[in-house]
């Protein structure tokens, strides 16, 4: 079943006099394991739009379906509550609680909820992460791409459908980029997660399954990897 | 591990300890706040106590004047006998009269003086020297008075140019007691040519009793004209610790400004951590904290700031009070009696609350903001 399905989406803005458009009629979908990059200069839209699937944002104009189900014109906290179901956030300055140790970092999105099984699912996601000897350190004692798996083990502690990461390699070096980009390449492949990741990185293309460039709010060529 | 069942609380206390300085300089103010509440409201509690404790057993006794404003000079037998109508069988009624004279100590000049003329002294008095009954012909002194001239029971005095042999020096009396005899020469009635008493006193076994006679004294002489005036001890007990009661009222009320500063250093530590968190209370929200959830986070820090603050305040509260307790009242462990363990409870209360109260605006700003805009940066 597409995990997200967004038809003819509008983003408008009025500043002053004016209207601006951040999206200017998208259609977007995604399938379950799908790699998915957006790129685009500065102020096309992707971060917008990246919202909007993120339900972070709603569309002026438009639709999205998430696994099927109407979305579009729910109020903030039944948007919260999907977003806690089934959606996993990276970002491109981490955003780690600096006060929290590693597990702690990864567990907060399921803090609230005291339950018992998510310290050790934490453990788990970093140890396949490759953070098995950092567990219990502060973010402060950890390199950026270790603080990336952080990251990246905190979107998925709610075993989410889709993951989206804005700028996920931004500040990272190209090494450590591309190990970033092998672990989301084999979440993708092994749990049948969803990866949407907004770019400026050509790298990241290398990785992913298509590729969406957006110009001006619309989607511009879309190129297809490997067939 | 308590993190566990209160996670809330678990990241409030690390955000907490994130920045130590400013944390313990805010939970100071709550500190400062609860001292200040607490340990005046003890200062009023041992103020009013040291003054009861002077006060004495006072509650139960009336004095009966005559009303000097109607022409009323003097008592006489019948309205005694109104008086011991009214008043309970177990009270003691003792009838005074008075006249001045000149009075002169150790062959001194003569002073005028006003002699008490009391029937039964016994029943009003204990002696200090000397033997207060059979009460015929002799002087009863009180202690200032005999300590003054230096009399003991033997001396003579002279009384409008009569010897008069001194029996014995009373008892100190309760300072503000109108039956105190410590500056009083007291006679016999036997002494007095006159018929009419000048006061009467009326000591019953309670407070209430008191009151009751007060009222029935009041109705039968007062019948037809204001005859006599009664004046109850006990009501004025009353009236000074309602004044007392206002008095610590007031200080209470200083001493909580105290905490309004507190409460808004709070809210400007909040004020500034939810700024320079920004992004991350936008990244919470982001994976699905509800606006209540962050919230409950940052009330949460509030809460253990004033919790926090709130106990080194009882702590160091309780220490004030042992030292106000030891010099005015002159036992330190009084200050574990229950007036203040209200005062301190209070303070406390009222520290964590004025924490809560200041976290409210900061809370409600970091959780309304959007976490779109939030993470825009």
């Amino acid at each position: 079943m597409t995990v997200i399905d967004a038809q003819g989406l509008v983003k408008r803005y009025r500043t002053g006099g004016q209207t601006l458009y951040a999206l200017a009629g998208i259609d977007f979908a995604l399938e379950p394991g799908e790699f998915v990059s957006i790129m685009g200069p500065s102020g096309s839209g992707k971060t917008t739009l990246l919202n909007i699937l993120g339900l972070l944002d709603t569309p002026t104009e438009g639709t999205v379906l998430l696994e099927g189900q109407d979305v579009t014109g729910l109020g903030d906290s039944k948007r919260t509550s999907l977003r806690k179901q089934t959606i996993g956030f990276v970002f491109q300055h981490f955003y780690l609680l600096p006060t929290l140790t590693a597990v702690e970092n990864v567990e907060v999105p399921l803090l609230l909820d005291s339950d018992p099984g998510v310290t050790k699912r934490a453990r788990t996601l970093l140890e396949r992460l490759g953070l098995g000897e950092r567990l219990d350190h502060k973010p402060d004692e950890l390199s950026g791409g270790q603080k990336q798996r952080v990251a990246i083990a905190r979107s998925l502690i709610n075993s989410p459908k889709v993951v989206l990461a804005d700028e996920p390699t931004g500040n990272l070096d190209s090494e450590t980029g591309r190990q970033i980009l092998d672990e989301f390449r084999r979440i993708a492949d092994e749990d049948d997660v969803a990866i949407v990741a907004v770019t400026h990185d050509d790298l990241v293309n290398e990785y992913v399954d298509r590729t969406v460039h957006l110009v001006d709010g619309t989607i511009g060529r879309e190129r297809k990897n490997g067939g | 591990m308590a993190g566990r069942f209160f996670p809330a609380a678990l990241m409030a206390r690390r955000n907490l300890t994130r920045t130590k300085m400013r944390s313990l300089l805010a939970s100071l103010g709550i500190v400062i706040g609860v001292v200040a509440i607490a340990s005046l409201g003890m200062f009023g509690v041992a103020l009013q106590y040291s003054f009861t404790q002077n006060l004495g057993d006072v509650g139960n006794q009336l004095t009966v004047y005559p009303n000097s404003g109607e022409n009323v000079t003097e008592l006489t037998e019948r309205d005694i006998r109104a008086i011991r109508r009214e008043a309970s069988a177990t009270a003691t009624v003792s009838p005074v009269m008075t006249r001045v004279e000149p009075v002169s100590y150790n062959r001194g000049d003569p002073v005028r003086e006003t002699i008490y003329g009391v029937e039964n002294p016994a029943e009003l008095y204990e002696a200090q020297e000397g033997r207060v009954s059979p009460f015929r012909t002799g002087a009863l002194v009180g202690s200032s008075v005999a300590d003054e001239h230096d009399l003991h029971p033997g001396s003579q005095i002279t009384v409008n140019g009569t010897n008069v042999r001194v029996q014995a020096v009373l008892e100190e009396g309760e300072p503000f007691s109108s039956t105190n005899p410590d500056n009083r020469v007291i006679m016999s009635t036997n002494s007095f040519s006159q018929r009419g008493y000048s006061e009467v006193y009326v000591i019953e076994s309670t407070g209430t009793a008191a009151n009751e006679t007060a009222m029935g004294i009041r109705e039968s002489l007062n019948e037809r004209e204001e005859r006599v005036f009664v004046q109850e001890l006990g009501s004025i007990v009353d009236t000074i610790e309602q004044q007392f009661q206002i008095i610590n009222t007031v200080l209470a009320g200083i001493a909580s400004i105290s905490l309004l500063v507190a409460g808004i250093s709070i809210l400007n530590v909040m004020l500034m951590s939810t700024v320079e968190r920004r992004e991350e209370i936008g990244v919470l929200r982001a994976v699905g904290y509800q606006k209540r959830d962050v919230l409950k986070v940052m009330l949460m820090e509030a809460t253990l700031l004033g919790v926090l603050g709130g106990i080194a305040g009882v702590v160091l509260s309780i220490g004030a009070g042992l030292a106000i307790n030891h010099y005015a009242v002159g036992d330190a462990m009084a200050v574990f009696r229950l007036p203040n363990a209200w005062y301190v409870g209070a303070a406390f209360t009222f520290g964590v609350l004025t924490s809560i109260v200041s976290g409210l605006y900061p809370a409600w700003k970091a959780a309304s903001e959007e976490p779109v805009d939030a993470l825009r940066g």
